[in-house]
């Protein structure tokens, strides 16, 4: 793979299209031709977190491949207006695949998939997909739930810190399954909440984490992209939930279990089908089952009986017979949003705004 | 009250890299010139510590090492700013595009990676008072030494005459350089002092506040110390006060956030900026105050005559 700065990538490209220039754009890629597919990431690739996981579904595409495959990469596309270039050149260098990570991909996404119907578009955490765009998202939820079941079994204060981004249903929702999940081994178990309303700060987020362990809270589960909660809850010696990745290494011992993202599935899959001409848009939300959302191993200091019951509980959401969102659900005005034996639709899975019972904390 | 030790230590500690960067810009300033790349000699600093402390030299080293980074990459704006004249915002500007990418080539090897924290001294006996103990004797060297550099920079700028060459440079350069003082060379002096202590409030980030290396993680402070500056009207004692509102704030709204206070988080999250503007253009809204502090020849650029 060429791991790319945007430099090279430009370079690369402007070669590729010279060495193009005869062949015709808008044939499908054969079974013998070598596949080209690239990727966009919107930070670098470091040692954890959201960019490293997606990066890992890319290694998969290689492994699984092999020299049938060639892979470009560029990172640190963040904003739609340079993201929208990168695209358009990815699409014109002869990439049959592309595959975009971040929300804020998806406007750039569609305007050039419509300018290049031959070739196949996926994009992570995207919300409207088209005739040669796809679009795939985990279940973040579930990992929460099971790592709330964990954090019920060890906190003592019954008391979790969440921090967020920002308040949107895709964090909103995995903050109150985690309650949810707490709830399930002690209904006393309350959760507070701060968003830092920033993507990226881990100073603020440092100081976030902090704050709740002022308060009282013995676990901490921050949902953003770097391990700074992980690093301080450990250092004030309370137990920390990771997310993506494994932060066990940031955690001095008190990193209970992490909600990890294993995409390796939905990359290889795209790759394989666009490589027979199979490949047929689709919308995937997935999450335990498929393998997508995955938990990393649990600290042992959990009591077993806390240990069986996640496994139970993991064993059960993959079984469909446990929905983190089963009734009864209800808010924090106690007005009840699933009744007993029902469970949250979709659409209110994916448009959460508001917060469960237990939860401690104010949505605008 | 334990509580209240979260708070106020909470507000020393995030304070800590704003007044280092703040001060730093403060003598640049006091010398007529103004650079508008403290983000980036930041990202250079905080970067640079990192990648020495995770080669395993020791932390006394990656921190000096960090404000030597800060130094040179602020020679950057120098020869720009000083030696060609071009325009001090843009050259400043441009510095702080130049130490982003700078330092996220410098990190490419360690993002995110694990590593060794500055922490907190254990002062003998002082450390264990109850209560005076936590709240003043358990910092890391680094918060310590900030305030020796306010004190020294309170003193060099007021009370020494080096100090107040460096004031009347930055009110009159012609007439300093009439009188034979090397304008030039000093605000050199200001401007690396600045970049090293610029390069210090990124090796706190780095280094003690979130120990890890990750792109960009200034996050904005080199703006908000800048700003500081400012509004604190020059004044060494009002940036110190200025960073600790400043970071007081950002820890009250936290905590109001997470007691679950009535109020959206977005309308909390802008309270620290909100607080800080408004207290400091109160105090300092008197027009002789300001008139008497304000460096005149700032951003002007300077030629000694032949």
């Amino acid at each position: 793979m060429t791991n790319s700065s945007r430099r090279e990538f430009l370079k690369y490209s402007a070669a590729a299209g010279a060495a193009l220039g005869s062949t015709s754009l808008s044939n499908l890629a054969m079974a013998d031709e070598v596949l080209k597919v690239g990727a966009v990431y919107v930070s670098p690739v470091s040692e954890i977190g959201w960019t490293k996981q997606h990066s890992l579904g890319v290694d998969a595409i290689k492994a699984a491949l092999g020299n049938k495959v060639e892979v470009t990469t560029i990172d640190s596309i963040f904003k739609p207006q340079d993201a929208e270039r990168v695209f358009r050149e990815m699409a014109s260098s002869g990439n049959k695949l592309i595959f975009g990570t971040s929300f804020s991909h998806g406007t750039p996404m569609q305007k050039v998939a419509k300018r290049f119907p031959d070739v196949a578009f996926e994009h992570c955490a995207g919300i409207k997909h088209t005739k040669n765009l796809g679009t795939f998202e985990a279940k973040y939820f579930e990992g929460t739930y099971l790592a709330g079941v964990a954090a019920g079994h060890v906190s003592k204060s019954a008391k979790i810190g969440f921090i967020g981004g920002f308040p949107i249903p895709d964090i909103v929702g995995p903050a109150n399954a985690l309650l949810l999940g707490a709830q399930s081994v002690n209904p006393d178990m309350t959760c507070s909440v701060i968003f830092l309303n920033s993507w990226f700060d881990p100073g603020k987020e440092k100081e976030a984490a902090n704050t709740l362990i002022s308060q009282g809270c013995d676990v901490i589960c921050s949902m953003t992209d770097t391990a700074t909660g992980v690093q301080v809850a450990g250092q004030k010696d309370v137990w920390s939930i990771g997310y993506a990745s494994d932060m066990s290494q940031f955690g001095n011992g008190k990193h209970l279990t992490a909600f990890t993202l294993d995409w390796s599935s939905v990359y290889v899959n795209a790759a394989k089908s666009v490589a027979t001409g199979t490949w047929k848009t689709s919308e995937r939300w997935q999450g335990l089952s498929e393998g997508v959302v995955k938990m990393s191993p649990l600290n042992t200091d959990i009591p077993a009986a806390g240990k069986a019951e996640v496994k139970k509980a993991q064993a059960a959401i993959i079984a469909g017979s446990l929905h983190p969102f089963a009734g009864e659900v209800k808010d924090q005005a106690d007005k009840v949003r699933a009744a007993a034996g029902g469970t949250l639709s979709t659409s209110d899975i994916r448009g959460f705004n508001w917060f469960v019972k237990g939860m401690v904390g104010k949505l605008g | 009250m334990d509580l209240f030790i979260a708070i106020f230590t909470g507000t020393i500690i995030a304070a800590t890299p704003l007044i280092f960067a703040a001060l730093g810009e403060l003598v640049v300033e006091k010398s007529g010139v103004l650079n508008l790349g403290i983000e980036g000699m930041m990202l250079v600093g905080a970067a640079v510590g990192v990648w020495v402390s995770y080669a395993g030299l020791p932390m006394p080293l990656a921190i000096m090492s960090a404000a030597a980074a800060g130094a040179l990459a602020s020679l950057l704006f120098g020869v720009l700013a000083l030696t060609f004249l071009t325009n001090q915002y843009a050259a400043g500007l441009s510095l702080t595009i130049f130490g982003t990418g700078v330092s996220a080539v410098i990190g490419k090897g360690f993002g995110s990676a694990p590593i060794d924290a500055l922490i907190p001294l254990e002062i003998p006996f002082l450390t264990e008072i109850p209560v005076i103990g936590p709240l003043f004797f358990n910092y890391d060297p680094l918060v310590y030494f900030s305030f020796i550099m306010f004190g020294l920079i309170s003193w060099f700028l007021y009370k020494t005459k080096a100090g107040l060459v460096v004031r009347t440079i930055g009110e009159s350069p012609e007439s300093s350089h009439a009188i034979g003082y090397p304008v030039i060379k000093i605000r050199y002096l200001a401007v690396m002092f600045g970049g090293a202590m610029a390069g210090l409030g990124g090796a706190y980030l780095s280094l003690a506040y979130t120990p890890l290396w990750v792109e960009n993680m200034t996050a904005g402070k080199g703006w908000i110390s800048l700003a500081l500056v400012v509004f604190a009207a020059w004044r060494p004692a009002r940036i110190l006060f200025g960073a600790w509102l400043f970071g007081s704030m950002t820890i009250l709204q936290l905590q109001g956030q997470a007691l679950g206070i009535s109020l959206p988080s977005e309308v909390l999250s802008s309270l620290p900026y909100i607080a800080t503007i408004v207290v400091l253009v109160v105090i300092s809204k008197n027009w002789q105050f300001l008139a008497l502090n304000f460096p005149t020849s700032l951003a002007k650029p300077f030629r000694p005559a032949e």
